[in-house]
């Protein structure tokens, strides 16, 4: 039976060819970062950069663990979240209603469009010192300022996903006598749900950056408190480990919104996946 | 232009009492444009299959839009059955609803899904009940359109060149299943369609819309299952194409 050994021998070649490119691939990605680490570190033991200015990834990850274990971190880190959570989730509210409002029907579109298009052109921080005034230095100024930055993202993604709905589905959805509110649930939402998930993640990453500059103007928690305080007695190294927090939080909410996006679009065909920026 | 049409108050379209489609003095505009249809009459008995000819941009879709109740009537009357389905040339499937549930959208009861299920079997769909309709094939969406359009139950079925965009082989699939299925459910059709032959193999009747109005409407008296070696169809298929300009030699 040699004509049954070729396939399958070519076959276990081909799976073996397909991992060693993976590896390959996989391998130069983790190393960069790996090599880099090392590099830095090595020039800190060396004595060429100075630690007062860049602490080593040693010193980094030794800070880490002590503020971890003596509540400082989790503590920041949580009052960050929170903050965070609770700005989202205005934003989201309030992006949703508003671009529903302004998507579906023109009186709306005509009130609520245009002076979100005004204000969108404002950078969100200018209103900081505006907002202090308003709110004073407690929790509310932070939380309004995540919640500002993240609605546009939200309302322009949504109403322009609404806007953007096929109009021949529109046109099938009348001749198949379906009501407005059928309309709505069936078409209109699930259409428009891609660019609600997409700035979903525009206003996560938008969050994040309102919640620094928020901790650090002024605050007497938070990983941007903590930062700050850092600053004060010169420790890079608490600075930095505040930076690595910051790229987690970002890197791991990031991720959530992809796992919505896999749960959510299930119908998209399976090359569409993963392509996303 | 629209005033005065208000002023007519002619913009009627009533139920028709027998189930087939009459229109009279059917006349439409795009703005100031000239009439796309102007002065258009035509009827279908009860049951009948009407294949409409003609030149692209002659006013085929406008005429068919306004029969689905699409565009506005502006001048003239019009009257057909309240239950209407229609199937275009793009299956216009949403892709976030599985096949079957494409199919009875909009459609209430607890047996939605037995009823799209039976009717998927019926085009030959039966095994992509539970697909999303961007995995389906040309010719697969057509067919879960022509669905749609009879789990409905129409007493007037409208097809806007619905095998246009397939292959040669999916096509003539197509046009059996379409004969099946008319002969079956006994519906009044109205395709339309650029493919003479097309409209010979499936059609009691084939008229030409030109310059807004009908200005051929050709009886087509072939037993079925027709071929296209018949002298009658021969013989037909070139009064149709005299009809609409071409002459073959
Ligand atoms: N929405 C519209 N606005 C303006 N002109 C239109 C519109 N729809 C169709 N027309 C015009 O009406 C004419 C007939 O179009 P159509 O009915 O689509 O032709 P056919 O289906 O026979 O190819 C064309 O000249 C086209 O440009
Ligand atoms: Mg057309």
């Amino acid at each position: 039976m040699p004509a049954n050994v070729i396939p399958s021998a070519s076959v276990r070649w081909h799976g073996r060819t397909v991992f060693q490119c993976v590896d390959a691939r996989a391998l130069l990605r983790y190393a960069a970062p790996v090599i880099a680490v090392l590099l830095w570190q090595g020039a800190c033991s060396a004595g060429i950069v100075s630690t007062r200015l860049v602490a080593s990834p040693v010193q980094v990850i030794m800070t880490g663990w002590g503020l971890l274990r003596d509540g400082t971190l989790g503590a920041n880190l949580g009052v960050s979240l929170a903050r965070a959570a609770a700005g989202l989730a205005i934003a989201v509210v309030l992006g949703v209603g508003l671009a529903l409002v302004s998507g579906l029907s023109r009186l709306g579109e005509d009130i609520v469009d245009a002076p979100l298009q005004i204000l969108r052109t404002l950078p969100a921080l200018a209103m900081v010192p505006l907002f202090i005034l308003w709110f004073g230095i407690g929790e509310t100024p932070k939380i309004a300022l995540v919640a500002l930055g993240a609605t546009f993202p939200v309302y322009l993604n949504l109403h322009k996903g609404i806007r953007s709905i096929d109009p021949r589905l529109l046109e099938m959805t009348r001749t198949l006598g379906l009501s407005r509110m059928q309309t709505i649930r069936d078409v209109i939402l699930p259409g428009a749900l891609p660019d609600l998930l997409v700035g979903l993640r525009f206003a996560v990453g938008m969050s994040w950056l309102m919640l620094v500059v928020a901790e650090q103007v002024n605050a007497e928690s938070g990983i941007g408190h903590m930062m700050m305080e850092a600053q004060d007695f010169m420790r890079t190294d608490i600075i930095m480990v505040g930076l690595v927090i910051y790229g987690l939080l970002g890197l791991v909410s990031d991720q959530v919104v992809r796992l919505m996006e896999r749960a959510f679009l299930s119908w998209r065909p399976v090359h569409g996946r993963g392509q996303a920026a | 232009m629209n005033a005065v049409a208000m002023a007519d108050g002619m913009h009627d379209v009533t139920p028709s009492r027998d189930g087939g489609v009459a229109v009279h003095g059917l006349t439409r505009r795009f703005g100031h444009g000239p009439a796309v249809l102007d002065g258009l009459d035509l009827t279908i008995a009860p049951g009948e299959f009407v294949a409409l000819l003609g030149h692209s941009g002659s006013g085929k879709s406008t005429l068919l839009r306004t029969l689905a109740g699409l565009d506005p009537v502006h001048e003239g009357t019009l009257a057909r059955p309240d239950a209407v389905s229609v199937v275009f040339q793009d299956s216009r499937l949403l892709p976030w609803k599985r096949v079957w549930d494409n199919v009875v959208l909009g459609q209430a009861g607890a047996d939605r899904r037995e009823r799209a299920v039976a009717v998927l079997g019926e085009v030959g769909l039966g095994h992509r009940v539970d697909a999303w309709p961007l995995t389906l094939s040309g010719g697969e969406a057509q067919r879960a359109a022509l669905a749609r359009a009879l789990v409905r139950e129409p007493a007037f079925l409208m097809l806007d060149e619905p095998f246009a965009a397939l292959d040669a082989l999916a096509r003539l699939k197509m046009q059996r299943l379409v004969a099946r299925l008319w002969a079956r459910h006994g519906c009044a059709v109205l395709l339309v369609t650029h493919d003479v032959d097309e409209a010979l193999m499936l059609a009691d009747r084939a008229i030409v819309l030109d310059h807004g109005r009908i200005r051929t409407d050709l009886a087509i008296p072939l037993d079925r299952p027709r071929h296209h070696a018949d002298p009658g169809f021969i013989h037909l298929r070139g009064a149709l194409l005299d009809a609409l300009g071409v002459h073959d030699d």
